[in-house]
This record gives C-alpha cells, structure tokens and sequence, in this order.
C-alpha cells in the first residue's frame, strides 16, 4: 500500500463515553499501523456485545458473527485461507460463558489465531447482568443481588487449554497493549490477550480507578521471562505462569505471561496430511475448469476405485 | 431347487459380529457377478450384541429400489435372528442356522428386549410353537415348506482356528465369512466370486483371504447338498461396471467432485461416516491433477461445524457440514447468519428418529418442517431432497451450486436408509457435473458486499486483493456496516428473501420434481426422499390394475408451486396420496400451505423402518379398493 492507509474507518463509535473499549480500538488501530498490515488480507471476527462492535470501527475486513461464536467462523476463515491474519474480538460473555467450548478447542487446536478477549466483568449490551469473570459476591450497579456464582480464571483457561501464547493488558495502558496485540498477531500459534476494560456504565467495581491502584507490570520485574527458550523448559514455565494467574485483588499483573512456540501450529500438523498446506489451500485449489470437474471420467473412476466393481461376464 | 428372478435375504446377528462385514462383502461379489444389490442395515444404537440384521435383495433383471417381505432366505448367526425374523420367511424360503442354539429357548436370549420378547412368544403361542429354535425350525419345515439349513458355526470355526493358529479369542471374526460362505452356496454363486468379495473386503489384511477361502471350502462341505437349493437366475443387466456404495458414501465422493473444500462435522448417527469418507480422500493427485487438499474438522460441536464452515465460506471455499437432527437444532442460529449474510454453505442432514434422541440408528422422514422453517428470521434458503443414490451424488453437486449462485444456505436433506443403505448403481456420469460458482469479483475498489442493485450482490472473498468489506449478523447496509434505518431495512430484507424467486425460475424441472408412471393416471402418489425406491416398484406392479403416478418431490423450498399444480391439475383432490416416514406425513401440509390443495389420504410410518413393497401396495389397495384415508405402516423388525 503506497498511501498510508487509515486503519479506523469513519463510523461513529458508539460505545458509552469513557468506556474502556475506545483504548482497545485505539491499541488495535496502532498495532496494525506500526505492523502495516493489509487491510484486505486481515480479518477482525466478533461476537456479540458491546465489545464485538469493533470490526466495524476498524479499516479492515470485519465480521461480525453471532453471540459466543467468533473463534469457529474464525477457525473456519483462517483454516480456509491460512494467508489471512485473523483476529477475534469478544466480551468476557461472549468468549468464556456461551463460547467458552470453542475457547477450550482453539487452544487444543493451536491454530494461528489472535484472540482478544474485553473483560469487563459484565454483560454490557443486555444491561449490566454478571459475566463470568466478575468474582462471587461482588454486586455491581445493575444487579438485583450479590453474585452468585464464581468466577472463571481467563489466564488459568487459556494456560489449561493450551494457548502458546497468554497475555493480560488493560484497556487504558494503549501502548503496552499495542505492543500485546503486535507480539500476539507475530506470534505463531493460538495467542490470547484478556484485556482488563472498565465498564463505565454497569461496573461501579472494577473501575478504571480500581485499576490504576492494581495493576503492575510484569516487566519491570527484569527475571520475568515467560517465554519457553527450549523444549523442556516447557513444563517449568508453564507452572510458573499458572502461579502468576492466581495474583488477583490487590496487586494484579499485566503482560505476557506465557509463550511456547515450541507447540505445533494446527497449519503444520494440516502441513504432515494435507502435503501442500498452507500454500495450497481450500481457498486456492483448484475445483473445476470451465465449470467441469477437475477429473474425467476415467480419472474419476480411478480415484474412487475400491467402490467400483467391473462385471465379470 | 428352484430358480428365482429375485431373491431376497434377511442375514442377522448381533451388533459387533461383522454383518456390515458381511454386507460388504456379499454385496461386491454379487455385483461382480453382474447383479442387482440393494441391502438395508437395521441396528440398534448400541456397539456390541443387541440384535442387527441385514436386508437384502438381490436381482438378476434390474438394479432394484425397494425391500420387500417375505424373504426367501432367512441366514442366523444366532437364536435372536430366528425368534425375530422367522416369520419373514417365504414358503419354500431357506432358513440358516446354528446347530449349537437349537435348544435356545427365548427366555434365554438377554440382548432381546422384553417388550419384543413377550410380542414373540405371543406369536408363537397363537401358533403353538414352543419357544426355541428347534421348534421353530420344525414348524418352518412343516408348515411352510422352509428348508432347514444347519451348519456347526462352533467346529468349523475351530477347524479354522486350529489350522491357522488364529488365537481362539478371534474366532468370532469368521463368524461373517461363515455366513457370506452358506449363503453363496444357497444361491449358487460360484467360488470365484466368493473369493473376489474376500479379496476386495481384505485388500489391507490378505492372510484373511486365505483364511475366508478355507472357511468357504468347509461351508461348502458341510452343506454342498443345499447348493443352489434357492439359485438365483444368470444375470441379464446390461451394465459391466457398477458401484456400489452406501448412500452416505454416495454424498462424500459426490463432494470431493462437487469440490468440498472445508468439511465440517461432529460424530452423530447416521451422518458422520460420510466425512469419513471424505477424510480418506483429503488429498489426492490423479493423473497429476491434486484433489484436494480437503480440511476435514471434527469440531467441538454442531456451532462450531455449522460456524466454521460459515467462515471458510467466506474465505472462498465450498463448504459444508452433515449432521443429524440433533446436531441441526443446534445449527439453527448459524443457518440465520448465513440467510442474513448471504454465505453460501451446505448442509447435508440425514434423519433419524425424533424426538431429542428418539430412535438414533433408525430412519424417518420427519423433519422435514425442521429443515424448512427453523430458525429466526424470514430469508432464503433452500431445501433439496434426493430419492436415491444416483439423485443425491448429482443433488449434491447441484446444492453448491444453488448455494452459491443464489448465496442462500441449502439444507440437502436425506436420511439413514439411503445413508446405510448400500446399493449397486450405474457409475456416475462426470461429464454431467457442471461447477457453477456465482458471480464473483475478485478486485475492486469501493466494494459493496451487499450492493443492492441487484437481487444477488457479486461475492468476494475475504483476503481478495484491494477488497475491504463487512459482515454482520445484525441488519447492515450495502457495506456489511450495521443499520436500523427503516428504508434500508426494507429493501435489504425484501432483497434476501426474494432470491428465492430466482430459484424458482432458474431450477431446471428435474431438479425441482421427477414424475413417475401413467401419464392419464387413478391416482397420483406424492412423496420425497426414500420413499421413491418402493413407490416406483409400486406402481409398476400395480400398473395393470390401478393406473399410478408418482411424485417424487426434489426441491422441497421454496415450493415449486407452479410446476406441482400443472401436474395434478386434472386429479380430483381425493386421488391424490401423500406418503411419508413420518406420522404427520407433512408433505401434505407443506403442499397444502404452498398451493393450497389439501391432501387427506395419507400413508405415514414412523416405526424407524423402511416402507416395504409389501406393504406399501396393500396400503395403495386399501386406499383404492376400500376408501381408507390414513394407513399406517409398521412392518419389519
Ligand atoms: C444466543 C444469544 N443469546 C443472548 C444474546 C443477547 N446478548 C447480547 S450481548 C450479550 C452479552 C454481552 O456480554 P459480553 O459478551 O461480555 O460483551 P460486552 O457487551 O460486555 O462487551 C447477550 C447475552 C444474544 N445476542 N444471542
Ligand atoms: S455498557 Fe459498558 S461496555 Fe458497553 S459501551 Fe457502555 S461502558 Fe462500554
Ligand atoms: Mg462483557
């Protein structure tokens, strides 16, 4: 691209003023500047949610799906056409309640994909209900009652199911955040990033106040290194990672907190059965030539063979 | 001995003995030889020793449709098989059977369920018949002229476990060359044959081959003097090359030509050995020419198969999915995006017994309200059924293409008698596929996804150069950006839904319908899917008594209204008949709704078994003869 290309598109965003989601999109809109990507060959995949409304308000393919279903369209996109950059936005609902299944499966997978999860411990668009992640007993605005279920550790899933790379930002540390979500889309392999985002409107807990008193970075201390260096340090740092997920409260830690490349992508175990996978791919191979099958009659009987029987007069 | 045009075979056992084995294998050698195969498989949803059987029929004139009773050779690996089907039998039929289960009592057979058990002896008690095998050989013998074929499964099998030094835990692997064996000799099918279903079934495993032969050679000894005792006549079909495959594999290859990229599924009766299927031919080159590669996921779920292939869609890969009904409930929302975002995807749906689980291995027709209506939301989508296993490989093909010429989901919808059942067809015709893709941009700057000035908006694929576009589960203007304004609303939701016009018009008549039989006919019967096989026998052999045509309705919505009307036009009302697996028989229903005809003779059945031929013409002559308006069917164990 000759022109520098403008990574927002001129939409008016329709989030709640102050809402944390506008220091998301900005971290977006500056990470795929600073990588250049191509918009045309980039993809942003939602769910359904306040959160999800981003593809929209980026300059980039978008699409927005349905309400906990991000990561399979996204899966189902990116196996297709393993060229693309695709990377999934959705709400803590969205992401760890109705599709926490699929959440689990991208990490088995380990497919090429960057998911960016906006925490803020509330249903947002239907009005402030509890999210999986807001802690038992807390009782934010719009709740009748103090909740009453536990929450799920969003850092611990992802270690658990298999994420090679696992990050924390906060919505309001753009730059770092940028630099996660740059390290995210380089890394090879399933990359989450849960993101710490203040609900002005229905979270009076987990305030951006809240927050700028938690959090610390996991980089200033200068022996934190997450990163797996060889194959058997694999076990050693996945352990020490899980230790650090448990921190919450008081002092609560952002930045990367786990990296293996060591971990097949799902591109290079399709590569071992698949033979020319990624370059050939189902969005490329050929499937017909002037509108007829690939095979001719005789090809067509070759290939399939074993279920052919010639009579034997 | 006696000679036979036909011969029909009910081979039964319990489930985990190697009937489909068995099937397999009697079904190649059959088709080597030059004949007719169709073969049902009936099973319970269980892995190891409830009660399956095999029915088949075998033709020496023609590639046969339809199963009927009585059979004329009843083949029992054990006591259940006897107690359940001995009174399938044709006078002068064959009955096969165990030596060592001749003092089976049916109290003693625990896989049987007790509701059947008490159904059985009841039966038996009217006759007076003692429960147990010897006794009802006896009474087969007597008095309906069977011929009692007995073979000792226990000392041939250790003949063979001792010659070969086969580990005596694997004898009960023979038990399906056994069979295969004592039937090919009933029949009379030579050796040669016999050897060639072996050779082909054992292709990776050859020691079995020569094991299977030995078997066959004792068989052959223990029983020669019943050789060719029900011989089925030379075959007279002037075809020399033929498939034959389960309808389930009829779809997968159909696939893999239509050029299925990305197959999505997960495991669910009678659906999944179709990705199998395609899974072994994920990549392949003939000739130099790759076929493939092919992604084949097993994902999480049903959302997840129906999501994914959905978003590998939009990325320019045919796709599809093949579930079962509950699989498809839960594919519903997706279904919706893919009508609102008009992402062409397959969904091949095979169905089972409802409701929830209902009978999970058995077959029906009665979701087919299911298929046209769910979901939220008014938009195009279309339905296309196929009667057979040579309609459903073409059917197949032409789902993608209507999916993508029209960007609608198509919902191809079948079930698990053409799904297991294995048939012998002529080869497919290749030149016959035409791969139609729609209109497609490949590069442009200011790209419309949804561009409303035309009823289809040219597609592209994301990653296409210099393209940028949006999609959105919600309402969105020609950008795939999110709109409420009102205006546009109308347009864009007329726009979605009146593609289904254009289908209308475009589909050529075969796709749409295939009508059977008199042209001036008594009576026309109306049905879809399965139900063709036994109602074009049907009509036939009731030709020359009650002058019938036969509706087989292919594209089941949009409803080809105008077409279906020009067809009854000169039938009063109470001549027609719809049939149906299914107890509503809601093709009436779907007709009624779409032309307003109302159908009110009906022949429903929902017990998870085929119609047979049998059945079904008794069923027409009730209707006929004696003014009977609902029949309902049941026959088949
Ligand atoms: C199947 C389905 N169920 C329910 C909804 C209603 N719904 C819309 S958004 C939402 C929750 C959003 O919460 P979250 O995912 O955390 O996103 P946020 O709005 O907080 O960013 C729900 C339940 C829906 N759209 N689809
Ligand atoms: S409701 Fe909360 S999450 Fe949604 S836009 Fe408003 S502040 Fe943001
Ligand atoms: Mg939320």
């Amino acid at each position: 691209m000759e022109r520098k290309w403008d990574y927002k598109t001129s939409l008016w965003v329709d989030w709640c003023p102050g809402c944390g989601n506008f220091g998301i999109l900005t971290a977006v809109v500056k990470a795929f500047e600073e990588l250049g990507l191509d918009p045309s060959k980039t993809v942003i995949v939602s769910g359904i949610g306040c959160s999800s409304k981003i593809p929209h308000f980026v300059n980039v393919n978008g699409v927005h799906t349905l309400h906990g279903r991000a990561i399979p369209f996204a899966m189902g996109i990116k196996l297709a056409n393993p060229e693309l950059t695709v990377i999934v936005h959705g709400g803590d609902g969205d992401l760890l309640g109705i599709g926490a299944g699929h959440f689990v499966a991208l990490g088995r997978r380990n497919l090429d994909i960057v998911v960016i999860m906006h925490n803020n411990g509330v249903y947002g668009l239907t009005k402030g209900q509890a999210s999986p992640t807001l802690p038992l007993g807390v009782k934010t605005k719009a709740l009748a009652k103090p909740n009453i279920q536990q929450a799920v550790n969003p850092i611990l899933l992802a270690l658990a199911s298999g994420y090679t790379f696992v990050a924390r930002g906060y919505a309001f540390e753009s730059t770092h955040l940028k630099n996660l979500i740059k390290m995210a889309i380089k890394h090879r392999g399933a990359a989450f990033i849960d993101v710490l985002q203040p609900c002005i409107t229905f979270n009076d807990v987990f305030t951006a106040e809240f927050y700028r008193k938690a959090i610390y970075k996991l980089d200033d201390d200068p022996s934190w290194d997450p990163v797996v260096r060889k194959p058997e340090e694999a076990r050693e740092k996945l352990l020490k990672s899980i230790e650090k997920s448990l921190e919450w409260g008081d002092r609560i830690p952002i930045g990367v907190f786990y990296v293996n490349e060591y971990v097949l992508t799902f591109e290079e175990r399709l590569n071992k059965r698949l033979y020319k996978y990624p370059a050939i791919n189902p969005s490329n191979a050929t499937i017909e030539i002037n509108g007829k099958s690939i095979l001719s009659q005789q090809e067509f009987e070759e290939l399939f063979k074993d279920y052919i029987v010639v009579v034997e007069r | 001995m006696f000679i036979l045009k036909e011969i029909g075979i009910i081979l039964g056992g319990p489930q985990g003995a190697g009937l489909e084995t068995s099937m397999a294998i009697l079904g190649r050698a059959l088709t080597r030889k030059g004949y007719g195969v169709i073969a049902d498989r009936e099973y319970f949803s269980n892995i190891t020793g409830r009660h399956s059987y095999i029915h088949m029929l075998i033709s020496s004139t023609k590639l046969p449709r339809s199963l009927g009773y009585p059979v004329e050779i009843l083949a029992s690996i054990d006591a259940e098989t006897v107690f359940t089907h001995f009174k399938d039998v044709a006078e002068k039929g064959v009955v096969i059977y165990d030596k060592n289960q001749l003092d089976k009592n049916i109290d003693n057979v625990p896989s049987m369920e007790d509701y059947t058990r008490e159904r059985i002896k009841i039966i038996l008690a009217r006759l007076g018949v003692n429960p147990t095998i010897e006794n009802i050989v006896s009474y087969l013998e007597k008095e309906r002229n069977v011929v009692p074929i007995e073979i000792d499964f226990i000392s041939i099998i250790r003949k063979i476990t001792e010659r070969f030094k086969i580990d005596p835990r694997q004898a009960s692997r023979y038990v399906s060359g056994l069979i295969v064996s004592a039937i090919s000799i009933v029949i009379g099918l030579e050796e040669k044959f016999v050897r060639y279903g072996f050779e082909q079934q054992f292709r990776e495993r050859r020691h079995l081959i020569e094991h299977n032969m030995a078997l066959y050679e004792l068989v052959y000894d223990s029983i020669a003097t019943f050789r060719n005792i029900v011989k089925v006549d030379a075959p007279r079909i002037a075809l020399n090359k033929l498939m034959i495959l389960t309808g389930n594999d009829a779809i997968a290859i159909a696939k893999i030509i239509a050029g299925v990229r990305y197959q999505s599924y997960y495991p669910i009766t009678p659906a999944a050995d179709e990705s199998f299927t395609i899974e072994k031919y994920e990549y392949n080159e003939v000739n130099g020419k790759a076929v493939g590669p092919i992604v084949v996921m097993q994902t999480e779920d049903e959302i997840a198969a129906i999501c994914s292939a959905i978003g590998a869609s939009l990325s320019g890969a045919r796709s599809s999915t093949a579930t079962s009904g509950p699989g498809f409930d839960l594919m519903v929302e997706g279904i919706s995006f893919a009508g609102a975002n008009e992402v062409p995807v397959v969904i091949t749906y095979y169905q089972r017994g409802g409701p929830s689980t209902g009978q999970p291995t058995r077959g029906s027709q009665s979701d087919l309200m299911n298929a046209v209506f769910a979901a939220h939301g008014e938009f195009a989508r279309v339905v296309l059924s196929s009667g057979d296993h040579v309609e459903a490989f073409h059917d197949t093909v032409e789902a993608f293409n209507i999916a993508e010429k029209y960007q609608v989901p198509v919902i191809h919808l079948l079930d698990k008698f053409l799904a297991n059942m294995i048939a012998s067809v002529p080869v497919p015709d290749i030149d016959r596929v035409k791969i139609e893709r729609g209109k497609i941009v490949f590069s442009r700057s200011n790209y419309k996804r949804f561009d409303l000035s035309n009823l289809i908006s040219p597609r592209a694929y994301l990653g296409a150069d210099n393209i940028v576009m949006w999609h959105s589960g919600d309402e969105h203007d020609e950008y795939g950006h999110i709109v409420e304004d009102p205006e546009n609303r109308l347009k864009m939701y007329s726009k979605r839904i009146e593609k289904m016009k254009l289908v209308l018009e475009e589909t050529p008549s075969d796709i749409k319908m295939g009508v059977y039989g008199d042209k001036n006919p008594d009576y026309i019967i109306v049905g879809w899917g399965s139900v063709k096989g036994v109602a074009l026998d049907a009509i036939e052999m009731l030709g020359d008594r009650i002058k019938l045509c036969y509706i087989n309705m292919k594209l089941l919505w949009p409803f080809p209204q105008k077409e279906f009307l020009e067809i009854v036009k000169d039938i009063p009302r109470d001549r027609i008949i719809a049939v149906e697996h299914s107890h509503g028989v809601n093709i009436a229903s779907l007709i009624a709704m779409s032309t307003g005809i109302t159908i009110d003779r009906k022949i429903a059945k929902f017990t998870g078994r085929p119609i047979t031929l049998n059945e079904f013409i008794e069923a027409i002559e009730k209707i006929v003869y004696r003014n009977e308006k609902r029949m309902v069917l049941a026959y088949g164990a």
